[in-house]
């Protein structure tokens, strides 16, 4: 009988311990993620961080003046859908 | 129709309106790659600014884009007072004016986390980029989030350009 709870308490101990390792790698992972690099985080999701580079080399009036393209090109393929 | 931004913001500055441009397309001015279709600006809300505002447009035949038969604009000092918020079409592109900021508070307040940018023969208050990112997290909705990882991105390329240290 005592050697039951022996082990029932060495099982709780374990119990305990992994809770608190695993309490510890979490907050390890979230302290990595608030660190994360911005540039890592916008490549991962997905975003061309090399276009935002190349856009930032360009002056105000360069940047407008494309974005202005690409938005009347949009507004004609747009229009070129709809039947 | 095209849209002529650039046009848009000219008027604007000739005409003395007091305003500060918000949202994506400052993202845009930032140096983000997407497109936006609309320009945001943040403006006093005074009758005499937006009476300004309408002057400056009214060739553009502006109508209230959200009123379900595209009401033409016609403010006066009475009507003024009603609005918090425009949304605008014109003949030049979209335009949404906005009394409060999400994030950072009305037009004084916004003026104040504001920079003067040039862009050809103009200066215009343009949100900061720290404003920017502060607003559209305030604002918490999904589209919003590959324009804050894209301005989050700026940031960090802006310092490392600059040599500066993170801050964390």
């Amino acid at each position: 009988m005592r050697g039951f709870f022996v082990l029932l308490s060495l099982v709780r101990t374990f119990i305990i311990m992994s809770m608190a390792e695993r309490s510890n790698q979490n907050f390890k992972h979230r302290n990595r993620s608030r660190r994360a690099d911005p540039l890592q985080v916008a490549a991962d999701y997905g975003i061309d961080v090399s276009m935002l580079a190349d856009n930032l080399k360009r002056s105000v009036a360069e940047r407008i003046r494309r974005h202005q393209l690409a938005l009347n090109t949009v507004e004609k393929l747009r229009k070129a859908k709809r039947p | 129709m095209s849209n002529d931004f650039v046009n848009l913001l000219e008027r604007l500055v000739k005409n003395g309106v007091e305003f500060v441009i918000v949202g994506g397309f400052a993202g845009v001015v930032h140096g983000c790659t997407y497109v936006t279709q609309d320009i945001d600006i943040c403006c006093d809300f005074s009758p005499a600014n937006l009476l300004l505002l309408q002057k400056a447009i009214s060739d553009l035949n502006p109508v209230h884009r959200m009123t379900p038969n595209r009401k033409k604009l016609k403010l006066s000092d009475e009507t003024c007072e009603q609005f918090k918020n425009l949304y605008l079409d014109t003949e030049n592109g979209q335009l949404d004016c906005l009394s409060f900021i999400d994030g950072l508070g009305d037009y004084s307040r916004v003026k104040q986390e504001s920079e003067l940018v040039e862009v050809e023969d103009m200066k215009i208050h343009v949100l900061r980029l720290d404003a920017l990112i502060k607003s559209k997290r305030a604002l918490n909705r999904p589209r919003d989030k590959a324009a804050i990882l894209q301005l989050e991105s700026i940031n960090r390329l802006r310092m490392k350009a600059s040599g500066e240290q993170d801050e964390d």
